[in-house]
């Protein structure tokens, strides 16, 4: 499924402990993914899966153990690390008088990329977003929004994409296109993590998954995590 | 193959850009409205000025106080202004003071783009706001502070607030980008409680025992001014050079904590600003309550709202700080002989104790099912969290009167009367807490602030309205020279009459049966 040559670990977690004020909300998590990996997170709601991925990046500090990108403890103060990892997690606002393709078009630029107009154009295209790009957010619907925010992970470079629950608000034939789109990107070389409840969705892309719970943390393999999505 | 990325002016140059490019208002739209905004405030400063040259006018001609006033304006002034500087820092410390939008945390946070760059206009707009503020605020005590203002005086008191308000900004932008947001808000409030308490100690000692009066403090150096300047400039600066270390979780907690406090202060909100501010996750407590002595849900209600008001150290140093307000507006040289000046201070002191009594009330308000969890009716649940307010507003009245009332000849029956305002002041309480939402989905009107709904302003007023009108008899004391006997029996009827009524304005509209 992948074509990497590169078996460096991007992604290193020992014995993470996420949570807040103190209280763990799941078990110790240990995990390592490479360039050109999907890894998908799998969990009850409320299991720790969106803890998780914020500690990850940065976003929250871990209780407890590690966690490495690239071999330094992740720190997402640092340029470097924004310029290496891209997320979309549950944090979707926009400017209100910025339409969606001057949003990306501000991503773009803000990451130095080569004729940012056609690359915004293309991703408006794939999103399908093209007769609604210059609408303002509040103009969106729900599901317009959270294309352009996913958009907004593929306008830019990154050799890690996290994502919380992608498939949240698509309708099937988007969340098929994105499945298929996070795929190329993951054999392109690209590290992916990501949440998920969609049980195709996680077949069409994740090589491995991690099951999040209070008790334990468990690697399975995709196959079988989609059958145990129905049952948690 | 890349380009050059943007750097973090550029990414706030092309937002402003792509913004302004929308805009629905001409350049003499804005315009007006500056001009408009300039008028409102010139004739606000002009207002309070005269205002305040009137208390001073009215403070030289006054005749024999009431109390025993033993400080100095001059000391006074100063108490205050520590009080100011101690609520500025502790807003500054809640707030961030350096935060992000939403939007910002979402699409500038995560680009390369260095954070100083990103976040320098925020702290100028910031700084800007609270130098703004403090200035037009500055104004009119510098110019009514003396008979023949001159350009000079009021040049060194406006660039001497200018200067500290920005370095306390500065200074809490430091502490912020060294980690140590949240810190800086206890330490504030403990010295504001604690130079409270012993001002007031010290004054009722001097009054009580007849010692030397407090001297004067001396007047404004002008070196203040400057030595206000030159300490803003390096901890702004500082505090730039720091904005690198920001963390994107922590500017998006201190953004949405801004915006939430923001549109409750634009609504007249003061419930929702007071939990704005407070919004943090609260410590888990040292010792866990077994309520051992509690045998019915009447007597669950009080402990409950008991423990949670002892949990709240803010509103027990609030409760100080009611106290010493009327204590030390009565101990004023010349404020002291002034009914209305020491009315007034009564009526601030002991709305600051109904607020911090109405803790507990407010967070069951927030949540009802707490309310539904005993077995008790919607009179007698909201009765028995009328106990814990009462006994805290008596407690602060009580004790007010009795500081006001010492070295003069009567301070049992101050005692008693400020005592006897405790039912309204505690139905009040009650009432701030448990008012109702504001109702956005009928007919608004527009006001300086943006579109309010109709009625906002009285919603900012339930609650202190029953506090004001039980405490008129007081007034009546303080301008007839003295509590009297029957004063006190009047205020005491008063009081119970409208604390009970308030009450069950609260119990029907809660939709229960008085």
């Amino acid at each position: 499924m992948t074509n990497t040559t590169d078996r460096t670990p991007l992604l290193r977690a020992e014995g993470l402990e996420v949570g807040y004020a103190g209280e763990p909300v799941c078990a110790p998590v240990d995990l390592v993914v490479e360039p050109g990996r999907a890894l998908g997170v799998v969990g009850a709601n409320g299991a720790g899966k969106s803890t998780l991925l914020q500690t990850l990046v940065g976003l929250l500090e871990p209780l407890g153990g590690t966690v490495e990108f690239d071999g330094r403890e992740v720190d997402e103060r640092q340029a470097d690390f924004r310029r290496d990892v891209a997320c979309v997690l549950d944090d979707e606002a926009f400017f209100p008088s910025l339409t969606g393709r001057e949003h990306l078009l501000l991503t773009a630029r803000g990451h130095g990329v080569t004729d940012p107009e056609s690359v915004v154009a293309a991703e408006v295209a794939e999103f399908g977003l093209a007769e609604r790009a210059d609408a303002l957010p509040s103009q969106l619907s729900s599901g317009q929004r959270r294309r352009l925010a996913l958009a907004a992970v593929f306008v830019r470079p990154a050799r890690l994409v996290v994502l919380d629950e992608p498939e949240r608000r698509l309708d099937a034939g988007m969340r098929a296109r994105l499945a298929q789109r996070l795929a190329r990107h993951r054999d392109d070389g690209v590290a992916i993590v990501f949440a998920c409840h969609d049980a195709d969705f996680l077949r069409a892309v994740a090589d491995d998954v991690l099951l999040v719970d209070e008790e334990e943390t468990r690697r399975l393999a995709p196959e079988v995590a989609a059958d145990v999505l129905p049952t948690l | 193959m890349l380009e050059a990325e943007l750097s973090g002016a550029q990414v706030r140059r092309f937002t402003r850009r792509a913004t302004a490019a929308r805009a629905d208002t001409t350049l003499a739209e804005r315009l007006g409205d500056l001009w408009a905004n300039l008028v409102t405030i010139a004739i606000g400063v002009g207002v309070l000025a005269g205002a305040l040259s009137s208390v001073r006018e009215s403070m030289a001609l006054a005749g024999a106080p009431a109390t025993v006033p033993v400080l100095p304006a001059g000391v006074t002034v100063a108490i205050a202004a520590v009080l100011a500087i101690a609520g500025l820092v502790v807003c500054l410390d809640r707030l961030g003071p350096v935060s992000s939008t939403p939007a910002a945390a979402a699409w500038w946070l995560p680009l390369p783009a260095g954070r100083g760059g990103l976040l320098r206009g925020e702290l100028a707009r910031i700084t800007s706001a609270v130098v703004g503020t403090a200035v037009v605020l500055s104004l009119p005590l510098a110019l009514a502070l003396t008979d023949a203002p001159s350009v000079l005086g009021v040049a060194v008191v406006l660039a001497g607030t200018a200067g500290s308000a920005a370095a306390l900004v500065g200074a809490a932008a430091v502490n912020q980008t060294r980690g140590r947001s949240g810190r800086l808000a206890p330490l504030a409030g403990a010295v504001a409680v604690g130079v409270a308490v012993v001002a007031v100690a010290a004054c009722t000692a001097l009054a009580v025992t007849g010692g030397a009066d407090v001297p004067a403090l001396p007047s404004v150096p002008a070196g203040w001014a400057l030595a206000a300047l030159g300490a803003a400039v390096p901890l702004v600066v500082v505090a730039v050079a720091g904005l690198d270390r920001l963390g994107a979780a922590q500017l998006r907690a201190a953004g949405a904590t801004a915006q939430y406090a923001a549109a409750s202060a634009v609504s007249l909100d003061t419930r929702e600003l007071g939990r704005a501010l407070t919004a943090r996750r609260p410590r888990a407590p040292r010792r866990a309550r077994r309520f051992g002595r509690v045998s019915g849900a009447w007597q669950a209600v009080v402990a409950g709202d008991r423990a949670a008001l002892s949990r709240s150290p803010w509103h027990v140093g609030q409760a100080l700080v009611a106290v010493a307000v009327p204590v030390l507006v009565a101990r004023t040289d010349g404020l002291g002989a002034l009914p209305l000046a020491v009315w007034g201070a009564c009526l601030v002191g002991w709305s600051l104790a109904a607020v911090a009594a109405g803790h507990p009330a407010r967070q069951a308000q927030a949540l009802p099912a707490l309310d539904r969890l005993l077995p008790l009716s919607t009179p007698g649940v909201t009765v028995a969290r009328a106990v814990v307010p009462l006994v805290l507003v008596t407690t602060v009245t009580a004790l007010t009167g009795l500081l006001v009332g010492l070295a003069g000849d009567t301070p049992l029956l101050w005692t008693g009367l400020c005592a006897a305002t405790a039912p309204a002041w505690a139905a009040a309480s009650l009432r701030g807490a448990f008012r109702p939402e504001m109702d956005w989905a009928g007919p608004v009107v527009s006001t300086p602030m943006g579109v309010l709904p109709v009625g906002a302003g009285a919603g900012f007023v339930q609650g202190v309205d029953v506090g004001v009108l039980g405490s008129l008899p007081v007034a009546a004391a303080l301008v007839t020279g003295g509590p009297t006997p029957v004063l006190l029996a009047v205020q005491l009827l008063w009081s119970v009459l409208l604390g009970a009524g308030a009450l069950a304005l609260v119990v029907r509209r809660r939709g229960g049966r008085s």
